[in-house]
C-alpha cells in the first residue's frame, strides 16, 4: 500500500511550512517536498509607499533577519535614486551586519542545529534544545551563548536606534557616527566573539567530528547531494556578507556566473508550483527540469555551505585558516578545476560552515572598529528622490537576499519584488529531504529518530518561512506521512 | 517593571500589543519600562533581565471568545508570538536563563494580558473595530494592574 508522510509542526522553524513524504506500496519513499501553505502578498502592500520607508516596514517581515531587510532595503532604495553611501556609514552598517550575524548564528548553532549532535538526534523532542545543550556541555557554554546574543544586540541597539527592528538607515548614510567613547568598548565584544567563535569551532570538533556517530552522519552519503552554488563575493573572491558580486558555480566547483546584483534576472528566473506559496527560483543557464540535483538541473543552494563553496579565500586569518581545515577534512581542498576546492556537497556541513562565517564576522567586526576613521562624523547626506529602478542585496544568514524596486518621480514605489535567503533554497530542501527520507525510510517504519532525522536535512537549512512567504508573524508546521496514490493520511507528527 | 507589546505593526489585529505600548507612552508611567517587540523567545529573556515584574500585551486568537475580550493569563499559557521558532518558547527562555543565573521576574510576576484578536493574517495597519474599541481599556487594565502589583 502506498503511503503518505506529513511533519507539522516542523519543530525549531520559523513561519509556517509542512513537510509531506509519500510512500509507496512497500512502504518505500517514492518522493518527499517541503510545502508552504501559507499567504504572500507583501509586495504588493508595498506599492505606493515612499521607497525610504522600505527599511523600516521589510525590516518587520520577520523578528529573525531585520538587519538583512533593513540593509537591503537601503541599497535598493540607494541604487534607485542613485546615490552612494557614505564611507563612514557604509562601515557602520558592515559593522551592524557583522554582529547580527555572529548573534544569528550563534543562535542557530546552540538552539537549532547544534541540539541534533550535541544533544543527539534519537534524544527525546523535548530534551533537543538549548537547556538540553547546556546540560550537556555545561552551565557556562550557556552564559557564554546568552553573553553572545546580547552583546551584539547591544551594538545593534545603540548604533541602529532600536534593538529588534533597527532603524538608522537613511539613504546614503546612517543615523548617527560612532562615538569614540564607544569604540574601545565594541573593539572589546568584538575581540570575545573571535574567542567565543574559536570556541564554538573546537567544541564542534570535539563533540560532533571527533565522535564517531555524528562525525559518520556529517560525512555519510545520506546527506549528501550535489546542486549548484551561490554566494556574494568580494573582489579578490572571499565571501562579502554585506554585499558584492554574486558568484555562481556549479556542482564541480566551475565558475559559470559572477554578476552585480542589478543583474540577478539575467541568471535567476522563479518557478511557481500550485502546492506552494514559496517561488522555486533557478539558474537560467541550466533551467528547471523538476526536483533533480546534479549538473544538468537548475537548481541551487545559497547558505553558509555554498557561500564558502563559490569563495576562492576567506577574508580574514584565522576564518581561512578554518576554511583549509575544513576544505582539507572532506578531501575538497585545491582538488578542482584550476586548484580551486571542490564544492562539499555533505549538506550537514552546513553546520560547520556556519561556525567559519561565525569566526568571519567577529574577524571582520575587530578590523572595522580598527579603521582610523570608523569614528567619522560623516554619515548623513542630502539625497532627493527620482523616477529610477534599484536593486539591494546582502547575504542573509540564510542565503542571498535581493530586494528589487521601481520608483517614480516622487519617490514613491511603483513594483516590488523580493527573492529571500530561504526561497533560493525551496528546491535544494525538498532534494535533502527526499534523499534523507529515502535512505532511512524502509518498508513503511518510521520512528521518531526517523522522522528527526528527516528534519535535520531540513533544519541545516535554518529556513524562514515568514521571510519567504513575506508573511509577517509565525504559525505551525506539520510533517505528514501520507499513501502516495490515495493520500490516505497514516501518520502526522505535530509538535509544539 | 517592564511592559513589553508583541506583534507586527503590518498585520491589521496583531498590532495591538506595541499600539498599547505607543498609547501607553502617554500616560507618564513611573519606573516602567515600555518595549515594542516582534519576537519571543530568548529576544523576550534579554526584555526581562534585569527587572521583577512584568507584563506582555499579545493579540489572542482564541474562537471561543470575542473579538476585544480581555484576558489575563500567567506566563505557562504564553501566546504564539512571546515563542520563536528560531530559538525557544518563552517557558523554556525563562529555565534557560534562570540556569544561567540572570535576575529574572518570577513567574508568577509575569502576567500576559492577551487581546483577542479578528484578524491577525491581513496586511494592514488599522486594527479592527472590536479590538480599536478596546484599546484605551487594556491601557487602563494594565495602569490598574501596576498599581495592584505595588
Amino acid at each position: 500500500m502506498k503511503q503518505r508522510i506529513t511533519i507539522d509542526p516542523i519543530t525549531r522553524l520559523e513561519g509556517h511550512g509542512r513537510i509531506e513524504i509519500f510512500l509507496d506500496d512497500a512502504g518505500d519513499v517514492t518522493s518527499a517536498y517541503f510545502q508552504v501553505p501559507e499567504l504572500r502578498g507583501f509586495e504588493s502592500f508595498c506599492v505606493g509607499r515612499h521607497a525610504e520607508e522600505m527599511p523600516n516596514i521589510t525590516n518587520r517581515i520577520c523578528g529573525i533577519c531585520p538587519e538583512a531587510h533593513h540593509m537591503a532595503a537601503i541599497k535598493a532604495v540607494e541604487a534607485a535614486f542613485g546615490v552612494e553611501c557614505l564611507p563612514a556609514a557604509q562601515r557602520i552598517r558592515e559593522l551592524i551586519y557583522m554582529a547580527f550575524f555572529v548573534a544569528d548564528h550563534t543562535t542557530h548553532f546552540y538552539c537549532l542545529g547544534g541540539p541534533d549532535f550535541i544533544v543527539g538526534p534519537d534524544a527525546p523532542a523535548a530534551e533537543r534544545n538549548m537547556l538540553g545543550v547546556i546540560r550537556k556541555v555545561g552551565l557556562d557554554v550557556g552564559r557564554q551563548v546568552i553573553d553572545a546574543r546580547r552583546r551584539n544586540h547591544e551594538l545593534i541597539k545603540r548604533l541602529g536606534g532600536r534593538g529588534v527592528h533597527l532603524c538608522g538607515a537613511v539613504p546614503g548614510g546612517w543615523a548617527v557616527p560612532v562615538a569614540r567613547e564607544q569604540q574601545a568598548e565594541f573593539r572589546r565584544w568584538a575581540g570575545e566573539n573571535v574567542e567565543f567563535a574559536r570556541f564554538s569551532l573546537k567544541m564542534f570538533d570535539d563533540i560532533v567530528l571527533q565522535d564517531r556517530t555524528y562525525g559518520d552522519l556529517v560525512f555519510s552519503d545520506l546527506y549528501c547531494h550535489a546542486t549548484h552554488n551561490m554566494g556574494t563575493v568580494d573582489e579578490t573572491m572571499a565571501p562579502s556578507l554585506y554585499g558584492g558580486r554574486i558568484r555562481v558555480v556549479d556542482t564541480a566547483g566551475v565558475q559559470v556566473a559572477c554578476y552585480d546584483p542589478a543583474d540577478y534576472l539575467d541568471h535567476v528566473a522563479e518557478r511557481v508550483e500550485p502546492w506552494s506559496y514559496m517561488k522555486f527560483p533557478y539558474l537560467k543557464k541550466f533551467g528547471w527540469h523538476g526536483f533533480v540535483d546534479g549538473q544538468e538541473s537548475g537548481v541551487y543552494h545559497a547558505t553558509p555551505l555554498s557561500r564558502l563553496n563559490v569563495a576562492d579565500r576567506m577574508g580574514t586569518p584565522l576564518a581561512q585558516a578554518e576554511f583549509e581545515r575544513m576544505y582539507d577534512a572532506f578531501n575538497a581542498r585545491g582538488k578542482g578545476a584550476g586548484g580551486r576546492n571542490l564544492p562539499i556537497s555533505h549538506r550537514l556541513a552546513t553546520h560547520w560552515a556556519r561556525l567559519v562565517e561565525l569566526l568571519h564576522a567577529a574577524e571582520r567586526m575587530c578590523e572595522l572598529l580598527d579603521h582610523s576613521d570608523i569614528c567619522d562624523p560623516a554619515v548623513r547626506q542630502t539625497v532627493a528622490p527620482r523616477a529610477g529602478v534599484g536593486v539591494g542585496s546582502v547575504e542573509a544568514p540564510r542565503g542571498t537576499l535581493t530586494h528589487h524596486y521601481e520608483t517614480d518621480e516622487r519617490g514613491v514605489l511603483t513594483r516590488v519584488n523580493m527573492i529571500v535567503g530561504t526561497t533560493n533554497n525551496n528546491a535544494a530542501i525538498s532534494l535533502s529531504i527526499m534523499k534523507a527520507a529515502r535512505g532511512l525510510i524502509r518498508g513503511g517504519k518510521v520512528t521518531d529518530g526517523i522522522l528527526n532525522r528527516i528534519e535535520m536535512a531540513f533544519r541545516l537549512y535554518d529556513p524562514c518561512c515568514s521571510c519567504a512567504t513575506h508573511a509577517l508573524g509565525k504559525a505551525p508546521l506539520e510533517l505528514l506521512v501520507r499513501h502516495d496514490g490515495s493520500g490516505e493520511l497514516l501518520d502526522r507528527i505535530a509538535r509544539s | 517593571m517592564v511592559v513589553i507589546g508583541l506583534g507586527s505593526p503590518f498585520l491589521t489585529d496583531d498590532s495591538v500589543g506595541p499600539r498599547v505600548i505607543r498609547a501607553l507612552a502617554d500616560y507618564n508611567l513611573p519606573d516602567v519600562r515600555l518595549v515594542e517587540a516582534h519576537a519571543g523567545g530568548l529576544l523576550l529573556l534579554e526584555e526581562l533581565a534585569g527587572t521583577t515584574r512584568a507584563v506582555i500585551v499579545d493579540a489572542l486568537l482564541d474562537p471561543r471568545r470575542s473579538p476585544g475580550e480581555l484576558v489575563w493569563a500567567d506566563c505557562g499559557a504564553a501566546t504564539h508570538n512571546a515563542a520563536c521558532s528560531h530559538d525557544c518558547t518563552l517557558p523554556e527562555a525563562l529555565a534557560i536563563g534562570r540556569a544561567m543565573g540572570l535576575s529574572l521576574p518570577e513567574d508568577g510576576d509575569i502576567r500576559i494580558l492577551g487581546i483577542v484578536a479578528r484578524d491577525v493574517a491581513t496586511f494592514g495597519e488599522a486594527l479592527t473595530g472590536e479590538v480599536a474599541r478596546v484599546l484605551p481599556m487594556a491601557c487602563q487594565c494594565i495602569c490598574d494592574h501596576l498599581v495592584e502589583a505595588v
